[in-house]
């Protein structure tokens, strides 16, 4: 046993020394601090910040949201907030944002999900009239009324006059797999 | 034994209730039927019933029950049974508050499917008589 215990103390106390030799305490801390810049500069790497742009409110994007085209507007009927004072998330200063609105999905190009969008329009000043768009996809007849676009969507505001649309990203669609 | 069969068969239940509600499923169905009208937290809009805090208040009597699945955004809404039903259960779990008085049933997509075979026409008016009855219950009470 004390022939053991002996063959032990000498193979620690070599690697011991061996280590001692090779490496220094300033090395330890390069290491050290090393890792602790590399780990805090993950969050800045394009990966870290695609992943957190992925929540509902701020998905990736592309395209130009002054045109009919946007993504978000697929199912848009009336003028662009964007090109009205205002952007696809806010309304014109002077305008009142409905809280009744009108909610469907559109596909994201950037990204291939489908998106949960919501129609809020801007009310209480005339017609904007600037960015006419129509593209009605997903829009129903009156008589599914909480689908279809062709009416006033200005309800729950102290004016019902419409002036212009927003399309706001409110969810993430389902999609059964 | 008793007890480790108790303990069993309300694990299976805990189970089958949980598999009822897909949170996501379910607040998706909510975006697309109820949204635009209740708002998103269900504080609702003007002449738009609050259901925050509130909707809970129907369930302590069968009729007002029955309510909450007759009434037209519910009953001819295009969801499903199953669908509405999830959502229903949703709506209450999620923004019932207070006041709703535990246990909470559950709908069935069976119950749903009964129930809105009958849609209300005059809610307004159904749904002041309805509210006057479960506030003279509750004083009785």
């Amino acid at each position: 046993m004390k022939l053991i215990d002996g063959l032990f103390d000498k193979l620690f106390e070599q690697q011991t020394r061996q280590l001692a030799q090779r490496s220094s305490r300033r090395g330890m801390l390069k290491t050290l601090g090393g890792l602790l810049v590399g780990a805090g500069s993950i969050p800045l790497l394009p990966v870290a910040r695609a992943a957190a742009a992925e929540s509902p409110g701020h998905p990736v994007e592309e395209g130009d949201p002054a045109s009919c085209d946007y993504w978000r507007y697929c199912a848009i009927d009336g003028f662009l907030c964007s090109c009205c004072g205002g952007s696809e998330n806010t309304c014109p200063p002077g305008t009142e944002m409905s809280p009744v609105t009108w909610i469907g999905t559109c596909r994201n190009p950037a990204d291939g999900r489908n998106y949960v969008i919501s129609y809020n329009d801007c009310c209480g000043k005339s017609s904007c009239g600037a960015c006419l768009c129509q593209r009605d996809e997903g829009d129903r007849p009156p008589y599914r009324p909480d689908k279809t676009n062709d009416i006033n969507w200005c309800l729950g505001t102290t004016s019902a006059a419409y002036h212009c649309s927003t399309a706001i990203v409110v969810g993430v669609a389902f999609e059964s797999k | 034994m008793k007890t480790v069969l108790t303990m069993l068969a309300l694990l299976l239940a805990t189970s089958v209730m949980a598999a009822e509600i897909n949170p996501q499923r379910a607040q998706f169905n909510y975006q697309m039927s109820c949204q635009g009208c209740h708002a998103p937290d269900g504080s609702g809009a003007n002449a738009v019933p609050r259901m925050r805090d509130y909707v809970g208040i129907f369930l302590s009597t069968q009729a007002g029950r029955e309510y909450l699945v007759r009434v037209p955004g519910s009953a001819v809404s295009a969801l499903d049974d199953a669908e509405l039903a999830e959502v229903l259960n949703w709506i209450v779990l999620e923004f019932a508050g207070n006041s709703v008085v535990e246990p909470f049933e559950h709908y069935s997509a069976q119950e749903v499917g009964r129930l809105r075979q009958q849609p209300l026409n005059e809610v307004v008016q159904y749904r002041a008589q309805l509210l006057a009855e479960i506030a003279s219950a509750n004083l009785r009470e």
